[in-house]
């Protein structure tokens, strides 16, 4: 599969701090790749330049488009970036607690002019997570934990993503809604939908990854498929909790 | 009941539409964007010298409602885009100074353009008569100022619940990163609050000249400190909240007023102020202020 995204070199600096140093990597389309790495280590600070909302400082990313034109999405504002495809469903859920669970998911079709394709994904969205369907008329802030990180995928969903980039979704959550959201991950690859995952859980998410990277201080140390890293004495060690 | 408590009522219902309009407009600018605009005041005054020019004219009333509400929000959207989108991201008190500033400019340039004297604002006449029904009276001002507002607010309300620019002015307000994330140009939702905000107080400055019969330059510090008043009595941020603080405020102007000794009619400005103090110190974030529930 060619790359969908492809970043290279990405220098970003928080104030004084830099946080990510000269970071390359590579999103092949139709696969999901992995970002693990301890806190801090720059995975949410990737997923924020690329859908614009940090500046960095140099380097590049460059995102195929629907119609195979390259864009550098460092350049680009966010509006313009979702606009292409490349959806960010941030950390900590980021649902709009005030609104309904329906006005939620019409902010995910924000950008979208075509409203009869939108019900029908709706459709898909509540056949996907029926709580969202039964809950549709309440305030998003009064779901559990678990069900506001559906509404942030479906919500996301509602973007019509050509890259979904997914930071922590199964932080917080109880086991079985953890279950769920990794339930849904795979549902969609099997779909075709490219995705970009940030997980704490490496565990699980080598399990499901085709592809992923491993950062330390805001550096790719290492990469590989899935299976490779899931096999390393390194990452066994540092992330998934084998004995030294 | 009697004349004289429908009269109070009505009284307060004109006053507190007043109050409301503004306030409405604080609201939603500082629902958006954090910001106190000190310079909704003076938009009730250019509002009230755009009918006074548009009056002499002679054009029919419902044309100077629509010429001062698109002068209000044109005014509004060139404030936040001359001033205010430059000075966006910086510490909250430079904002803060900036609708001051804002604020002391509209009120001098219009001095130096119509000097300071007061100017006669005077409804027609037939809007100035009273009219009675099942033995009480009120007078025609104070219903149509009523009347406009309650059209007025309840557009808004279809606007900000129903369309497209309406829930993304509720989801900018309340959180702004996700907003972007869902691709909504920040900058043209806030322009929408500013021009939307200030042509109700626009159109409060038409009917507070119509009710009170003079207008000067800076007539807008009142009505903008009482409807800032109303909004925190509200809940800052909140439209409903500062639609019933200027009501209520209105309201308990007028009963203060009407039902006390006429000795103490001086003081309805202490006693506006004192309630603002009262409510500060029982509900701090307002009386309306709307709690989710923060589960995690």
């Amino acid at each position: 599969m060619p790359n969908l995204l492809e970043v290279e070199g990405l220098n970003v600096f928080r104030g004084a701090t830099q946080v990510l140093k000269d970071l390359s990597l590579a999103v092949a389309q139709g696969e999901l790749t992995a970002l693990i790495g301890a806190n801090g280590a720059g995975k949410s600070t990737t997923l924020l330049t690329l859908s614009g909302l940090i500046r960095p400082r140099s380097g590049a990313a460059a995102f195929r488009a629907a119609d195979g034109a390259r864009l550098q999405l460092t350049r680009l504002t966010p509006e313009r970036i979702v606009r292409a495809g490349v959806v960010h469903c941030p950390e900590g859920r980021q649902i709009f607690r005030s609104l309904t669970v329906a006005e939620n998911l019409r902010m995910g079709a924000y950008i979208r002019d075509d409203p009869a394709a939108v019900r029908a994904e709706t459709d898909a969205v509540h056949a996907l997570f029926p709580v969202l369907a039964e809950r549709a008329r309440q305030p998003a802030g009064s779901l559990s934990g678990g069900e506001q990180m559906m509404l942030a995928i479906g919500r996301a969903l509602l973007s019509r993503p050509r890259l979904l980039m997914l930071d922590e979704p199964s932080l917080g959550l109880a086991p079985k809604a953890v279950d769920t959201i990794f339930e849904v991950i795979e549902t969609l690859i099997a779909r075709g939908v490219t995705i970009l995952l940030i997980e704490q859980n490496a565990a699980m998410a080598l399990e499901i990854a085709h592809r992923g990277y491993v950062l330390e201080g805001g550096r790719v140390t290492l990469s590989g498929t899935g299976a490779d890293l899931a096999a390393d004495d390194r990452v066994r060690r540092a992330y998934l909790g084998a004995a030294a | 009941m009697s004349q004289y408590l429908f009269q109070q009522l009505v009284n307060g219902l004109a006053l507190g539409s007043l109050y409301a309009l503004v306030a409405i407009g604080f609201s939603m600018i500082y629902g958006i964007v954090r910001l106190i605009n000190f310079a909704q005041g003076d938009l009730v005054m250019i509002g009230a010298f755009t009918t006074l020019a548009l009056a002499g004219s002679g054009a029919p009333w419902p044309i100077i409602l629509a010429v001062v509400l698109v002068v209000g929000a044109l005014a509004g959207a060139t404030i936040e885009t001359l001033v205010f989108r430059p000075i966006r991201g910086a510490p909250q008190v430079t904002g803060f100074i900036a609708t001051l500033a804002v604020s002391v400019i509209i009120q001098n340039a219009t001095l130096m353009l119509l000097s300071g004297q007061q100017r006669n604002f005077l409804f027609p006449a037939e809007m100035r008569r009273r009219v009675s029904l099942g033995g009480v009276s009120a007078s025609v001002t104070d219903l149509v100022i009523i009347g406009v507002t309650v059209l007025l607010i309840a557009a808004l309300f279809l606007v900000v619940q129903r369309t497209r620019l309406g829930v993304a002015m509720r989801a900018t307000a309340e959180n702004l990163m996700a907003a972007r994330l869902m691709g909504v140009a920040v900058n043209r939702t806030i322009l929408a609050a500013f021009a939307i905000g200030s042509a109700l107080a626009a159109v409060a400055g038409l009917l507070w000249g119509g009710k009170f019969g003079q207008i000067d330059p800076l007539m807008g510090l009142v009505p903008g400190l009482k409807a800032f008043v109303a909004c925190v009595i509200g809940g800052v941020g909140s439209i409903g909240g500062a639609m019933l603080g200027g009501y209520i405020l209105g309201m308990a102007e007028v009963l203060f007023v009407g039902l006390l000794p006429p000795a103490y009619a001086g003081y309805r400005d202490a006693f506006v102020f004192g309630l603002l103090i009262v409510v500060l110190l029982v509900r701090p974030s307002g009386l309306f202020a709307r709690h989710v529930d923060e589960r995690a």
